[in-house]
């Protein structure tokens, strides 16, 4: 079967910064794949680049086995295809409308009743224990979680065939993150969805994702099939990844 | 000396209605001491800290609330309360550092504004070199270059350093630390928690920690305080509350936690994730008696009608949660 999404040494610098060196990955259909790795390490301008965002200086990305092609139109029709969750949903959420305005948009890209878009808009809603009310709300007018909720609930509103997600968990407290991850399991199963998750959620990433790459400078370190990954890392710097991760140690301090 | 917050109760004008985001939450910090504020998305925990730092939306009121900070009283619910404390008293890390860098002035010059609104008095060599000796104790390198960048320049981890540098010079009592690194891997949140601690150490600051993860307040806070739908269900040592939480909720967030190494099922698809079921309850209209109850795996009937108080846990005073349970044979 076709990759969803196939990287071939994407190279990109930024001024003396190398974002991306050398990079290939293949993202087979219908399979979850996590991409982790520091904070500047290249993950967000790698997935920038998977959607068309970011021209590469050399390289070749292929979405369901067609190269990327440049401009609107190419852009628009993508959107049907692969949809983002951006890692600031801020940055997803125009401030100047309120939050029905921006999933009704979806309706008319859709050519879809809007009422058909708001039945299946409050199923989302419920899934991801946001409130009804929260349509009728400015961006500035809702908490960060609530916030990356609503980015999230557009997202999965459009229906894609592909959906990245860059650090979709931040910011949710255990609880709500888990029914997060239980809905996105759930639609992957139920529409055969590819998921593409960039998480410093090693705890996370280790349960909902079959392969995974490790990155570090703008290069894959390392990669494969998480099981064995995360049991052995073979690089040095992957072993330290994990080894920084905060467990519910039992607490020393107080009386 | 301990900061003490009293009854801070915070609503949000709707165009329906009016939400009670806090009602009469209390929260009280020694000095070098962390407290760590966890609680569901949305359930108020940094409006009690823009209540506290004076930076709540136009359409909020505080409607009772209030501090005490380095002996003196404010009350939160005048306009301004707190403004002689902002950049000298009281320093806030957000979870975006740029809310707290300008985007259009160097690191360098940013740095020296707050050194010259606490020390007026000092000259400019003075300052300079203090700024760079802040910046290199948070580790970051190249303190004399770094002076002369500007915030997008940085990685997001080098940016929140500075944001730390910029407290450690205003030297506050209070450090309000609102999800500081929420945005940043575990190897960076590591150093910046580190960061955190020493800069507390060094000025024996009291440390406001607000955060959804449960691993960085076992690991570094004192005490935990948990909010649900703007009222605080629990306090107390994080060691008392971790061995025996006096709340349900608190018990069922600490269910939810994903242990690294959690059994795996080889079909990802089947790994399931633990929650806790039901809603928050709308804030416009608190339903009579337990706030929880509804999403509680061990109500009675009484908790559809009695509001809980704030009981001890275990006879101990200083951990106390607000469940009918806990007086209830
Ligand atoms: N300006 C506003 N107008 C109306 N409602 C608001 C406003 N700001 C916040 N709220 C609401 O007040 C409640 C508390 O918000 P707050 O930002 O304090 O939550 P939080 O605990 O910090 O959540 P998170 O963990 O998601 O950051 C939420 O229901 C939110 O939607
Ligand atoms: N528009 C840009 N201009 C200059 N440098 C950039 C830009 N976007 C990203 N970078 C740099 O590229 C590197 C990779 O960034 P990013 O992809 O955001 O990393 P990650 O998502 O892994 O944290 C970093 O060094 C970052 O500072
Ligand atoms: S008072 Fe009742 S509903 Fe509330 S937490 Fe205790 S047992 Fe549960
Ligand atoms: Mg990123
Ligand atoms: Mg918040």
């Amino acid at each position: 079967m076709t990759d969803a999404i196939t990287v071939l040494g994407a190279r990109l610098r930024f001024g003396e910064t190398a974002a991306l060196e050398s990079v290939s990955v293949s993202i087979p259909q219908g399979a979850c794949f996590g991409i982790v790795g520091e904070s500047g390490s290249g993950k967000t301008t790698l997935m920038r680049a998977m959607l068309g965002l970011q021209r590469l200086d050399a390289g070749e990305i292929r979405i369901l086995g067609t190269p990327l092609q440049q401009g609107r139109a190419a852009l628009r029709q993508r959107a049907r295809v692969v949809q983002p969750i951006f890692q600031d949903p801020a940055a997803s959420l125009s401030p100047r409308s309120r939050i029905r305005t921006l999933m009704n948009e979806v309706g008319t890209v859709l050519k879809e009743p809007h009422a058909a878009t708001h039945e299946r808009l409050l199923v989302i809603l419920k899934r991801l224990g946001l409130p009804d009310s929260v349509i009728d709300k400015y961006p500035h007018e809702i908490s960060g979680g609530q916030a990356r909720r609503v980015a999230i609930a557009r997202a999965l509103l459009v229906k894609p065939s592909i959906l990245i997600a860059d650090e979709p968990t931040a910011g949710l407290d255990v609880s709500v993150q888990g029914d997060l991850l239980n809905l996105l399991q759930d639609i992957r199963r139920a529409e055969n969805i590819t998921l593409v998750v960039i998480s410093h959620n090693l705890a996370v990433v280790r349960l909902i994702a079959e392969n995974a790459i490790v990155m570090r400078a703008g290069r894959v370190v390392e990669g494969g099939e998480v099981g064995p990954l995360f049991a052995s890392p073979r690089q040095s710097y992957t072993r330290e990844l994990f080894a920084a991760w905060p467990s519910l140690a039992s607490n020393n301090k107080g009386r | 000396m301990a900061i003490s917050l009293r009854d801070l109760s915070v609503d949000y004008n709707l165009p329906i209605g009016t939400a009670h985001a806090l009602r009469n939450v209390s929260l009280d910090i020694q000095k070098g001491e962390m407290l760590g504020l966890v609680g569901e998305s949305g359930s108020g925990k940094s409006t009690v800290a823009f209540a506290l730092m004076g930076l709540l939306a136009n359409n909020a009121t505080v409607t009772s609330g209030t501090a005490i900070i380095e002996g003196r009283e404010f009350d939160l619910t005048k306009p301004n309360a707190t403004a002689p404390l902002r950049g000298r008293g009281m320093a806030m890390i957000f979870q975006d550092p740029m809310l707290s860098l300008n985007p259009v002035f160097t690191i360098g010059t940013q740095l020296i504004e707050v050194l010259r609104r606490r020390a007026p008095d000092s000259d400019r060599k003075t300052r300079i070199a203090q700024a760079e000796d802040a910046l290199a104790k948070v580790k970051l390198s190249n303190p004399k270059q770094r002076m002369n960048q500007y915030p997008h320049e940085l990685s997001g981890g080098m940016r929140q350093r500075v944001v730390i540098a910029m407290a450690l010079l205003s030297e506050p009592a209070l450090l309000i630390a609102d999800e500081p690194t929420t945005a940043l891997d575990v190897t960076v949140e590591a150093q910046i928690m580190r960061e955190i601690i020493g800069l507390r150490d060094r000025i024996g600051c009291a440390v406001l920690l607000i955060t959804h993860s449960l691993g960085l307040v076992t690991e570094h806070c004192d005490r935990i305080s948990v909010l649900y739908a703007g009222e605080r269900l629990e306090s107390g040592s994080v060691r008392d509350v971790q061995r025996q939480p006096g709340h349900p909720y608190t018990r069922m967030l600490f269910d939810c936690e994903i242990p690294i190494d959690r059994e795996r099922h080889a079909d990802t698809a089947q790994n399931r994730f633990t929650v806790i079921a039901g809603e928050l309850p709308d804030p416009r209209r608190r339903p009579p008696g337990c706030i929880f109850n509804g999403r509680c795996d061990v109500s009675f009937a009484d908790c559809a009608k009695v509001v809980p108080g704030d009981y001890p846990v275990a006879g101990n005073a200083a951990h106390g949660a607000r469940c009918l349970r806990l007086v209830t044979p």
